[in-house]
């Protein structure tokens, strides 16, 4: 074919399509939008045009994921294959020599619980191992009300607050702690240990930050934990330190969007039984701008002049707490717990915090125990200056052992015994615990019932030093509770003397 | 006290959810943990799939034809002008709402986006989706009739040109978790 036949061809195809395109609907639009676009413009045009063409090309691409797929898809035989060889494990591990033998060790009371109880094996001993603290379980009028309670409300309501489990015993509950605590509102939960875990993460979430102590009991890390907020630790009751993470915290996030920030603190700690610089953590986190979670399970009904916590015990106004959590089941001999805070951080709970909003609410006899619980302490101020004498009793005469030591508060009614460094060290000690635990047996075989600090070791963040937990009640009087002071004191001896010491 | 010691991180290392090479004012939005994934997986991501809606769509045209009644309606303003503004403010809507701001402002997943932009939401980050060729589409055709009805006014064309293009580079796939700092902020950030 020659040049001019092809030249030909060319001409009668571009005619044909030119005249087939004339004829397609809407197609002088188009002619003249180009026509008008061109405009003697060519660079403007041909930017136009490559805009148009990414455009098309865009919409002709394939769909494509950017997650990688990191799974594998079985074949039907390969599924039955793999359901063929799967065992399944039991349900129950069997269990280990250790775990064992602390299921063994526990005692068993025989009848209602109190200060002084019955067990199993037919002897009575006086009961230091339960947080019956003000003896309220002891109390004739509390179970009086909570049978009639239940004759009115039932045991129970099956039903989260929010969805028929909000009852008039519950209301009153919430008001009387709240006036208890001198605190504008207060509200309660189904469960001690879901409290400040559901409290927490109700108000800190994913980019929040917050400064908690160290040695804060497991409910409150399981707390920080579901928050996803980002956490930094402060040696346990360290102001300087405590100070110097705050700076460091104020220097990193400058420049960076405001967040929620919180200090999270025990009153009096779980596991040592010391109390929280409170005056000094008000001061820091006022200058820093932060608010203040305050876990008061062991400290609200147990310190102070009138047992309303820390804040009395230092003398502070309560309402500078921010937000303050504790549990009804250990001195107000109920179960569940409470926080209360402003009338707003409350009102946030009852429909963000999880532990309220999903749990069936607690049973009205144990709302009407808690009242209870809260009229007696008002009304009788005196059962804490007595709680205190005989925690300063028990201290006493525990000091003079030259086997332990205590770290916690010389008014604090928790007690906790830990053997002394030397000791472990001359005595070659490997296994505390299970000295500690010879020295339970054997106060319990002289009549006293006291416990070891009882833990997960591989559930916390920082090690816990394996101590002997004591806790002192009313339910004794001065005279008993030197006697079991002595008796546990005689115990240690015996058990640790029992050790012979390393040779060098 | 070593596990204590050890256990204390930094917020920024925690936090830290950009990667850049020194003196680079391009980074990237790191992957997530997987805390996070398991988080962004717990429930259907609210914020980002009312997009694939048919109202979601309409709505873009009826925006625009509102914006573009609107600017008529205003005493003085020529018909150029007016088409100009109306790519503008959707521009600027559209880039506000996809690119800039972050996260999800409904409390649902423990703030688990909250480090990437609604267009890197919406379908888990795949590309090429019919919303998101849609979603570019809008942008580029209100700029091909805004230069058209502006007459080829040259500063208009460059307005809308420029306009054109800053939502439309964020929206290919090689932009995708990609952040642009500041110079000044890099120096704060450099410093701590």
């Amino acid at each position: 074919m020659s040049l001019h036949d092809t030249l030909i061809y060319i001409n009668s195809t571009v005619e044909s399509i030119s005249s087939q395109f004339t004829r397609l609907p809407g197609s002088s639009i188009i002619l003249r939008y180009v026509r008008s676009s061109y405009q003697n413009d060519p660079a403007r045009s041909v930017l136009e045009f490559c805009l148009f063409l990414f455009a098309v090309r865009y919409f002709l691409a394939s769909k494509y994921s950017v997650t990688k797929k990191d799974f594998v898809r079985l074949t039907d035989g390969e599924i039955d294959e793999l359901v063929d060889e799967w065992t399944p494990e039991p349900l129950v591990p069997a269990m280990d020599e250790a775990s064992q033998t602390d299921v063994d060790k526990i005692p068993v009371i025989v009848g209602a619980t109190g200060p002084k109880v019955k067990l199993a094996t037919g002897k009575s001993a006086m009961n230091l191992a339960s947080a019956n603290m003000l003896n309220l379980v002891s109390n004739e009028q509390i179970k009086q009300d909570a049978i009639n309670t239940v004759h009115e409300y039932g045991v129970g309501v099956c039903g989260p607050p929010g969805f028929y489990g909000y009852q008039r015993v519950h209301i009153n509950a919430e008001k009387d702690i709240a006036a208890f605590l001198g605190m504008p509102a207060a509200i309660i939960y189904a469960q001690a240990f879901n409290t400040i875990s559901s409290v927490i993460p109700a108000f800190a979430k994913r980019g929040d930050i917050i400064v908690a102590d160290a040695a804060c009991n497991i409910a409150v890390c399981k707390g920080i934990t579901i928050s996803r907020a980002t956490v930094r630790w402060y040696e346990h009751n360290n102001m300087e330190d405590l100070e110097r993470v705050l700076e460091r915290v104020s220097k990193e996030v400058k420049g960076r969007p405001l967040t929620r920030r919180f200090v999270v603190s025990e009153g009096l700690f779980e596991n040592i039984g010391d109390i929280c610089n409170l005056p000094k953590i008000l001061e820091l986190k006022d200058k820093y701008k932060y608010r203040l979670i305050l876990e008061e399970s062991f400290s609200v009904g147990v310190i102070g002049k009138t047992g309303r916590g820390v804040a009395e015990y230092y003398g502070v106004d309560a309402t500078e707490i921010d937000i303050i959590s504790g549990s009804m089941a250990n001195t107000m001999v109920a179960g569940g717990g409470f926080c209360v805070s402003s009338e707003y951080a409350v009102k946030h709970q009852r429909i963000n915090a999880l532990g309220y909003v999903f749990s069936a609410a607690l049973p009205g006899y144990l709302a009407k125990t808690a009242s209870n619980a809260v009229a007696i302490m008002t009304t009788s101020p005196e059962l804490f200056s007595q709680l205190n004498a005989n925690a300063r009793a028990f201290r006493e005469i525990i000091s003079k052992s030259q086997y332990v030591y205590s770290p916690s508060d010389p008014d604090s009614p928790l007690i906790h015994l830990r053997l002394k460094s030397e000791i472990l060290e001359t005595r070659k000690i490997d296994d505390e615990d299970h000295v500690l635990q010879d020295i339970v047996d054997e106060c319990l075989y002289n009549g006293v019932l006291i416990t070891r600090n009882k833990y997960v070791q591989s559930a916390e963040n920082f090690p816990i030093l394996p101590s002997l937990k004591v806790q002192v009640t009313t339910g004794l009087n001065k005279k008993e509770t030197e006697k079991a002071a002595l008796v546990v004191k005689a115990a240690i001896s015996k058990v640790v003397a029992k050790i012979p010491k390393a040779k060098h | 006290m070593s596990t204590y010691s050890s256990a204390v991180g930094s917020v920024v290392a925690n936090k830290e959810e950009r990667r850049r090479r020194s003196s680079s004012i391009i980074s990237h939005v790191q992957p997530e943990t997987i805390e996070e994934q398991i988080d962004q997986a717990a429930l259907p991501n609210l914020n980002a799939n009312w997009v694939h809606n048919k109202g979601a769509w309409i709505i873009h045209f009826v925006l625009i034809a509102g914006l573009k009644i609107f600017y008529d309606l205003l005493p003085g303003v020529s018909q150029e002008l007016s088409w100009t503004l109306t790519n503008i403010s959707y521009v600027v809507g559209s880039y506000i709402m996809f690119h800039y701001v972050t996260g999800i402002p409904f409390e649902f997943n423990g703030g688990a986006y909250d480090n990437l932009n609604m267009w890197e939401q919406i379908d888990d980050g795949d590309q090429y989706t019919p919303t998101k060729k849609f979603l570019l589409g809008v942008p580029i055709g209100l700029f091909l009739v805004s230069t058209h009805y502006t007459h080829y006014d040259l500063g208009m064309f460059v307005l809308n040109c420029i306009a054109c293009l800053c939502v439309v580079i964020p929206k290919l796939p090689s932009s995708h978790r990609m952040r642009l700092t500041v110079p000044e902020v890099l120096s704060s950030t450099r410093e701590s």
